[in-house]
């Protein structure tokens, strides 16, 4: 019993930083219809900003999570303005993204390869090596707190795409781009925000990565099959749709993980994701595909 | 005396050839106006030159005298006209409640919008029963509903619809030309586009005839209605007699 509940724990406070890393991937993808293979290596980025200010000057990681969050965001913008938004009038725009972010992605890595090299890399604050145990559960600070600020920062997300004016324009887009220009909505500038709050929760899952997985430049081709299996089954755009697969899946990557060993455990996402593409291509919260 | 002309506007998407070529509406305050025409002549087209959706490559478009070429969607809402684009109007993941606040989007007093909101409310008793639920979950009829009184939230002079009744039951048909009415009698002047063309004339006061991007005929839509050779081409006249 006390096994049940030990991975139980496990695989929701990992769930947690899964359902950031894809969060920011599923806002982009259900504004912009942009399909950011490069979303990953953003995150490694992130992941190199915590290290770089706990490496050089002790910062612990969670203190450097907004100056990767504002650093991402930047690079969003910029990103953005240079690349994406001259390229949206094209008809063929998502299949032409998926192209330019995968070049993206190999750009970025190949950066963070020559500046940080190809070693392995962990950020070890006192927490990430230490751990609390309730009765017989035992849990890792490091996860739980991953586990804590992620969900606090997936809340204001989803707070704040509520109840803001700005997160009813982000909304309205989604769902329908052209009845929301319409209404005055600037549909451009809500890509562009957008985009930036994408790049930022990368940023954030970055900084708690560091601590909770190692990571090294190339390793983010292993979490784009991840996160692009939390996408699917959520449903493509669904935010919502991804932070529910995100918990499900690593929850049942925990027990598997737990009965049939850690190589089996990322399986999981691999099988979900053919799975989901065979029965239900729409995933849990995402609409019937058009046949356009 | 007209509260919009449009005056032989040419226009197409994007760089591609021309659709309208040569199309003209007088809109005239207060009444309802109905564009009739084939499939792909190109009614849908007119709506959104009109709205700033598509370039204006000649021709004019004039509301209260003063030029609407070159004006951006929400440049040309905040003159007065608002547009309910065919089918998908709405936002199917918001609440009924959350729709109607985007229809006030560019309003800037929260509480003139809250309080309009409440009154369309009052009057469309459906929206307050189905507030809390997703717009896409209701029927096509309160769908259209829906659009339809989203636009009153901007007190708007025109109100242009495109295919409204399209995919709707005869009953549920009825039910919106009844809000259309009800729109007309507040003021609001209203141009649509009819699939439903017998319909659409019956209800409007004015008439429009638009075939290959041109518009071939314009008066009283009793007028339109009496045409024979109007009724032949358009009104499929032999079945209907
Ligand atoms: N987004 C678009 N891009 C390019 N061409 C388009 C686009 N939308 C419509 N067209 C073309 O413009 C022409 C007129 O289309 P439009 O939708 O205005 O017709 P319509 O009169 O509204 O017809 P319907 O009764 O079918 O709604 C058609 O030939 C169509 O192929
Ligand atoms: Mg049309």
């Amino acid at each position: 019993m006390a096994d049940i509940l030990q991975i139980l724990i496990l695989g929701l406070a990992l769930g947690g930083v899964y359902a950031l890393m894809g969060a920011g991937l599923s806002l982009v993808f259900g504004v912009m219809r942009i399909v950011n293979l490069a979303h990953p290596s953003l995150i490694m980025m992130g992941a190199y900003v915590a290290f770089w200010g706990f490496r050089l000057y002790g910062i612990d990681p969670i203190v450097m999570l907004p100056v990767a969050m504002v650093i991402l965001a930047a690079t969003g913008v910029l990103l953005y303005k240079l690349v994406f938004e001259r390229e949206a009038k094209s008809a063929k725009y998502s299949e032409m993204t998926v192209l330019l972010t995968f070049a993206f992605a190999m750009v970025f890595e190949g950066a963070l390869a020559t500046a940080f090299t190809n070693t392995q890399r962990v950020t070890t604050p006192d927490y990430a090596v230490d751990a609390i145990f309730i009765g017989n559960v035992f849990i890792p600070l490091g996860q739980l707190y991953a586990g804590i600020v992620s969900l606090v920062l997936i809340g204001a997300l989803a707070l704040y795409l509520k109840y803001s004016r700005f997160g009813y324009a982000i909304r309205a887009t989604t769902q329908n781009r052209e009845a929301a220009e319409l209404l005055g909505v600037n549909v451009n500038f809500v890509g562009l925000v957008s985009f930036a709050i994408g790049l930022a929760l990368a940023g954030a899952a970055g900084a708690l990565v560091s601590f909770v997985f190692s990571f090294f430049p190339s390793k983010h081709w292993e979490w784009i099959a991840i996160l692009m299996s939390l996408v699917v089954l959520g449903g493509m755009g669904s935010i919502l749709g991804t932070v529910v697969a995100a918990y499900i899946l690593s929850v049942v990557a925990a027990f598997v993980g737990f009965f049939f060993g850690a190589t089996l455990s990322t399986l999981t996402f691999f099988v979900a994701l053919f799975v989901v593409l065979l029965v239900r291509p729409q995933g849990l919260f995402g609409e019937k595909p058009e046949l356009a | 005396m007209s509260l919009l002309t449009v005056k032989n506007v040419v226009a197409g998407y994007g760089d591609g050839p021309a659709i309208l070529n040569g199309a003209s509406v007088d809109v005239q305050p207060g009444k309802v106006h109905c564009i009739i025409g084939p499939n792909g002549a190109g009614k849908s087209t007119l709506l959104k030159a009109i709205c700033g959706m598509l370039k204006i490559r000649s021709g004019e478009v004039t509301f209260k005298g003063e030029s609407l070429k070159g004006l951006r969607p929400d440049q040309v809402l905040r003159k007065g006209i608002c547009f309910v684009p065919q089918e998908r109007a709405l936002f199917p993941k918001m609440t009924v409640r959350e729709n109607l606040r985007m229809g006030g989007f560019s309003m800037t007093d929260k509480r003139l919008l809250e309080k309009r909101i409440d009154e369309i409310e009052e009057r469309f008793p459906i929206l307050k029963e189905r507030r809390d639920q997703h717009a896409g979950t209701m029927s096509g009829g309160q769908q259209q509903t829906l659009s339809m009184a989203r636009t009153m939230i901007l007190r708007p002079e025109i109100v242009m619809l495109d295919e409204p009744s399209l995919g709707l039951a005869p009953k549920i048909v009825q039910e919106i030309f009844d809000i259309i009415r009800v729109m007309a009698a507040d003021g609001i002047t209203i141009l649509i586009v009819e699939q439903n063309a017998l319909m659409g004339l019956r209800c409007a006061d004015w008439g429009v005839v638009l075939d290959l991007g041109r518009t071939l005929f314009e008066g009283p839509a009793e007028e339109v209605l009496a045409d024979p050779r109007i009724r032949e081409a358009y009104l499929g006249a032999k079945k209907a007699a």
